[in-house]
C-alpha cells in the first residue's frame, strides 16, 4: 500500500476509539427532589395508554404519541397531592433526550428538568431562563417556537422537539391524570 | 508546479492529525453526494474527510480516487465557510480515449486542488416547515480527475439546498439544483500518439444538476438513505457533452463527537456526445464510471 494511503488510513482506525461521552445530568431521583424539594413520596403510577386516548392526545397536542405509555409519579407531602412527575423522551438528532416535567396540582407547569443530552450541538436547552418559559403553561397553550417559545438559534431541533413534548404531556394530564 | 509534493504532504498531514484529535448534526451529511439545508451553530468547528473511490470505465483498467480535507465554520447562526484541500490518485492502463485519457498513469497520491464553500440558511427544516439554503463554492485544480495529467480548472459552483423533514424530523428529504462553470486550461503533453487529440486551448465548461435523496432514522444513530443524483455538461466544442444518472443507497452513522456516511453509487444511465470506440452502450464512461464508492467522515470540534 502507497505510505500516504497507510497515513490516510488513520482516521477511520482512529474513529471507532474515541471516547464517547453519554452525558447524564440528572438521575430521576435527583431530578424528582429538584422539582419537587418539598415531597414527602413519589407514587409511580404507569399508565398504558388507550388507542382512544392516544388519539385524544394526538389531536390536541398536534404531536405523535410515540410510546403509548405515560410514566408519572403523584407527588405527596403531608398526606395532600401536590402535584405530577412526568418522564419522557424526545428525539435528538441521534439519540433521545430525556427530560422531566412537573405539573402542580392545577396541571400548570411548575418546571422542566434535561435529564440526559447526548447531542453534539443544542445543549443551550438546559439554560435556566429557556426552561423557565414552561413555568406557569397549561394544557392548549400554543407551546411554539417564535410564539410564546423563544427558539434557540443552533439548538432549533431540540427546541421545537421539548416543546412539542411538554404540549404532548400536558394533552395526557387533561385526557388521563386530571 | 514544484509546491506540489510539498501540499501533498501537508495534506496528509492534516488529515491524520486532524482525525486524531479527541473532540467532543447541523451540517452533517446523512447522504455521500446530496446535501441538507442546514448550517451549523455560530462558533462551532467541523472537519471533513472524503475518500471516493471511482472504478470501471468498461474496458482495460481505470480506478481513481478523490479525497478531501475540509474544515468548516459557523460564522453565524445561518452562515457557515469551509476551506478544503483535495487530492487525488490514479490507476489506469489498457485504456485510451481520444481528446480525454492520453496515457497509462499510476500514483497514489498528489494534492490537487483547493476550494472554498459559503453556505447561507434561509429557512429553516424544523422551523419553517421547508428548509432552503443557499451554497456557492469557488475552487482552483491543477490535476484532472479523469486522466491524472496536470490542468488547471477555476470553477464555480452554486447550489440551491432544499430540506424536508418528517416523522418528527426521523425521515429527512433532500433536493439540490445546482449550476457550475468552468475555465480550464490542459498542460502539453510530450510523446502522445500519432493523431491522439490533447487540446490545449482554454476551454469552457457548464454543469447542471439535480440531485435527491431520503434519509431515515431506523435506530438511534443509525440512518439509512438513497438518493439520485442527474448531471449533465455543456462544453465549447460539442455541445452537450454529457449526461448520467447515479442512484445508490446509503448508512450513515452520526454520535456526539463524529459521524460517518457510507454511499454506493453505480451509474444507471448516460449518454452525450462523448463516446469511445467499443464503450458499453446507455452509460457515459468518458468522464465517468461505471460506480462511485465514497465515505465520509465528520468531527466535530
Amino acid at each position: 500500500m502507497h505510505k500516504e494511503l497507510i497515513w490516510l488510513s488513520l482516521p477511520a482506525l482512529a474513529a471507532p476509539a474515541l471516547p464517547a461521552y453519554a452525558v447524564q445530568y440528572l438521575t430521576l431521583e435527583q431530578a424528582q427532589r429538584a422539582l419537587f424539594p418539598e415531597a414527602a413520596a413519589f407514587r409511580e403510577t404507569r399508565i398504558l395508554l388507550t388507542a382512544e386516548q392516544r388519539a385524544a392526545i394526538e389531536k390536541a397536542s398536534r404531536v405523535r404519541v410515540r410510546v403509548p405509555e405515560l410514566n408519572a409519579w403523584r407527588v405527596e407531602s403531608a398526606g395532600k397531592t401536590l402535584g405530577w412527575f412526568l418522564l419522557d423522551e424526545v428525539y435528538g438528532k441521534h439519540e433521545f433526550i430525556t427530560y422531566a416535567l412537573a405539573l402542580d396540582y392545577s396541571g400548570a407547569v411548575r418546571g422542566i428538568e434535561i435529564l440526559d443530552y447526548r447531542e453534539t450541538h443544542g445543549g443551550e436547552v438546559r439554560n435556566a431562563n429557556w426552561r423557565a418559559q414552561f413555568v406557569g403553561k397549561r394544557a392548549g397553550a400554543p407551546l411554539e417556537l417564535d410564539n410564546d417559545i423563544k427558539n434557540i438559534s443552533g439548538a432549533t431541533l431540540s427546541c421545537k422537539h421539548i416543546a412539542d413534548g411538554v404540549r404532548r404531556l400536558l394533552a395526557s394530564y387533561e385526557a388521563v391524570l386530571k | 508546479m514544484t509546491h506540489k509534493p510539498l501540499l501533498s504532504r501537508s495534506l496528509v498531514a492534516a488529515l491524520a492529525l486532524a482525525a486524531l484529535v479527541p473532540t467532543a448534526r447541523a451540517d452533517e451529511n446523512l447522504l455521500g453526494y446530496t446535501t441538507g439545508a442546514e448550517t451549523l451553530p455560530q462558533g462551532a468547528t467541523e472537519g471533513y474527510f472524503w475518500y471516493t473511490q471511482r472504478n470501471d470505465k468498461g474496458s482495460g483498467h481505470y480506478a481513481a480516487r478523490d479525497y478531501k480535507a475540509e474544515l468548516e465554520y459557523g460564522f453565524t447562526h445561518r452562515f457557515t465557510g469551509s476551506l478544503a484541500l483535495h487530492g487525488l490518485g490514479i490507476d489506469t492502463h489498457g485504456l485510451s480515449i481520444d481528446g480525454y485519457l492520453p496515457k497509462d498513469e499510476r500514483y497514489g497520491f498528489k494534492a490537487s486542488g483547493i476550494q472554498l464553500g459559503m453556505k447561507y440558511n434561509i429557512l429553516s427544516p424544523v422551523k419553517d416547515g421547508l428548509g432552503l439554503s443557499i451554497y456557492v463554492e469557488p475552487s482552483y485544480f491543477w490535476k484532472d480527475p479523469h486522466s491524472g495529467q496536470d490542468k488547471d480548472s477555476y470553477k464555480l459552483e452554486t447550489q440551491l439546498l432544499l430540506q424536508k423533514n418528517f416523522m418528527d424530523d426521523t425521515l429527512v428529504w433532500v433536493g439540490n439544483l445546482g449550476f457550475e462553470g468552468t475555465w480550464a486550461k490542459r498542460k502539453a503533453i510530450a510523446d502522445l500518439p500519432p493523431g491522439f487529440d490533447w487540446p490545449t486551448t482554454p476551454e469552457m465548461e457548464i454543469e447542471l444538476s439535480a440531485k435527491t435523496g431520503v434519509s431515515y432514522r431506523f435506530a438511534p444513530n443509525w440512518f439509512v438513505g438513497g438518493e439520485v443524483v442527474y448531471q449533465t455538461e455543456f462544453e465549447t466544442e460539442v455541445g452537450q457533452e454529457r449526461w448520467s444518472v447515479f442512484a445508490g443507497p446509503s448508512l450513515h452513522y452520526g454520535s456526539k463527537q463524529w459521524w460517518a456516511t457510507l454511499t454506493w453509487m453505480p451509474q444507471l444511465a448516460g449518454g452525450g456526445a462523448s463516446t469511445y470506440p467499443g464503450q458499453p452502450e446507455h452509460l457515459h464512461l468518458v468522464e465517468k464510471t461505471k460506480q462511485e464508492i465514497r465515505l465520509k467522515l465528520g468531527y466535530n470540534f
